[in-house]
């Protein structure tokens, strides 16, 4: 799953750059809280553990192979913000010691690999353990299997999309055609996923038994848990979660129902026969002429516009404060 | 840690032990390369027009011939990667055309090569240093470190619980279907972690008798003089030169 230069166009390598270093940035941030000096090696041991069973190939059949990605399995070992450490030093280690992945492509392999199998990972595993709500050994085989099968499939997913996206918006010079990328990305990916399961659940279920130690949660700080309360209980939380979940929901098959006819201006002026004139300002970006370009363009601009609602409110809000201190 | 990393060197780096030790690029500050090396993939990633591509990968190979690092290591290092680059072209072949599929190998290739350049030509610790002294947060840097170092150990590990395996008459199982196959599998992985995580608590106690303190301290001095300058320059220069041609 690791993608190569040259492979990606320029445009999504960046974005996947910009999202990367977000996450990143916020998981280093976050660590220092939770990371004593005392856990570095053992994390380090984790990361270089996790690399060494992804040397572990395990048959899939008719000759072939696959390989553990192990995001899940270092999430549900050490969480998830430590696994987005931990598999960002992985994959770093493969692009720059190893040659395995892209420089230009890093921010791509390491939201594949390092954020989303890492997250999804963790949370269909916590998921399904709160609806099992069962300690049992078979419960608890059930929950980690279906996470570590989820991370796989949804961080495959997720190339593909990226394959294809880059295919749509650069005409062809770039990325695999949808019609090729999805189907051979999410079948193949879909039968690794159970050689995932099996795996991760054989080796947490073994390290609980071998090592219980190793895997009793440190009590967490109750000034972090207090602050996520909040956070939680907050209605402009609550509300902006709400609306981001259904738009990240819906985009997706809105543009499948978008009409390419024209807008009422087109229409009006296309009845009346005027022309549109030279614009004054041309973008460097378009809808395109497709549905992941559609998709894409969608996806940069809600994401533009969240971030200026969101820098407005910050302002807003600091500006207020100001004035009541006044 | 940096008396532990210096004592194990033999160990380290899969390539750069057996680097020429004749090239002028494997000293060049870490610094230097990967902002220089950065610059000029990018630019090699993001041309479309044939030209340009077929002037990049000439640039690669040239790049590659007169850095004088061991090319062996890098020619079998682009030859594993090749199969996913064929993979992409032949797709790419398939739906746009002959031109665009040979430009995605090209493309590629002429991406690769530097990397495999600056992959094979900088010690580990050298390149973490680099990485560090560039802003990346010590948390990664460390990690970093720390992590390349243990792969090393547990590789070794890792054989010889295979050579044990097999001695036991384990020949990989069929499929997935196989349970006895895949349990051996999850064992072994799971053997290893737990090898791995008893010896985190003796490494830091070994660690911190060395004068380990969170963030990595270079021992080695390096600086960013001259020599660098004109790397980065002349690289920077050239992805100039591509990018002007490709606009």
């Amino acid at each position: 799953m690791h993608i190569p230069d040259g492979l990606m166009d320029p445009l999504v390598a960046l974005v996947g750059f910009v999202e990367f270093l977000a996450v990143i940035a916020f998981a280093v941030a976050a660590s220092g809280s939770r990371m004593r000096e005392k856990d570095l090696p053992r994390v380090a041991v984790l990361s270089a553990g996790i690399f060494v069973a992804q040397m572990v190939n395990f048959p899939v059949g008719g000759g072939t192979t696959g390989h553990l990605i192990g995001g899940a399995l270092l999430a549900i070992i050490a969480g998830p913000v430590i696994a987005i450490i931990g598999m960002t030093v992985v994959v770093l280690i493969q692009a720059l010691m190893f040659g395995d992945g892209g420089l230009t492509a890093f921010g791509l392999n390491a939201v594949n690999m390092a954020i989303i199998a890492p997250l999804i990972g963790w949370g269909v595993y916590s998921l399904v353990k709160q609806l099992v709500g069962d300690a049992s050994r078979a419960a608890s085989s059930t929950a980690i299997a279906a996470g570590a099968w989820a991370s796989v499939f949804v961080a495959a997913a997720a190339c593909a999309a990226e394959l294809s996206v880059s295919h749509a918006i650069s005409g062809g010079a770039y990325g695999i055609a949808a019609t090729v990328a999805i189907p051979a990305m999410l079948v193949y990916h879909a039968v690794i996923g159970i050689g995932e399961a099996v795996i991760t659940a054989g080796i947490i279920l073994y390290l609980q038994s071998a090592s219980p130690e190793a895997f009793r949660p440190r009590p967490r700080d109750r000034t972090d848990r207090i602050a996520l309360l909040t956070l939680a209980r907050s209605r402009t939380f609550q509300a902006a979660i709400a609306v981001l979940t259904v738009f990240a929901l819906a985009l997706p098959f809105y543009f499948l129902y978008a009409s390419e006819g024209a807008d009422g201006l087109e229409q009006t002026m296309a009845d009346a026969g005027t022309d549109e004139g030279e614009p004054l300002l041309s973008s460097p970006f378009s809808y395109g002429e497709d549905y992941f370009a559609a998709l894409f363009a969608g996806l940069l601009g809600f994401t533009a516009v969240m971030l200026l609602a969101l820098t407005v409110m910050a302002v807003t809000r600091s500006g207020r404060a100001e004035t009541r201190l006044e | 840690m940096i008396v532990a990393h210096l004592a194990n060197r033999s160990h380290a780096p899969p390539y750069a032990a057996t680097a020429t030790k004749s090239s002028w690029f494997i000293p060049l500050d870490a610094r230097a390369k990967v902002v220089g090396v950065f610059t000029y993939v990018v630019a090699c990633a993001v041309i479309t027009r044939p030209e340009l591509i077929a002037t990049s990968l000439i640039a690669s190979l040239a790049f590659v011939a007169c850095s004088r690092v061991d090319h062996t290591a890098v020619g079998r290092a682009y030859l594993s990667a090749l199969p996913f680059i064929l993979f992409a072209s032949f797709s790419v072949f398939l739906f746009s055309g002959t031109e665009k599929g040979i430009a995605m190998l090209g493309r590629a290739s002429a991406c690769l090569m530097p990397l495999l350049v600056l992959v094979v030509g900088t010690e580990s610790f050298d390149l973490f240093a680099g990485l560090r002294r560039l802003r990346v947060p010590w948390v990664i840097t460390t990690l970093l470190m720390l992590t390349h170092r243990y792969i090393l150990l547990f590789t070794e590990e890792l054989s010889r619980l295979k050579t044990a395996k097999e001695a036991r008459g384990h020949r990989g199982g069929r499929s997935l279907l196989d349970r006895y196959g895949l349990r051996v599998v999850s064992s072994t992985g799971a053997a290893v972690l737990l090898r791995a995580w008893d010896r985190a608590d003796r490494v830091y106690e070994g660690l911190k008798v060395r004068g380990f303190e969170r963030d990595m301290t270079a021992w080695k001095s390096s600086r960013f003089g001259a020599r660098e300058v004109l790397f980065c320059a002349v690289l920077v220069g050239v992805s100039a030169a591509i990018l002007a041609a490709h606009l």
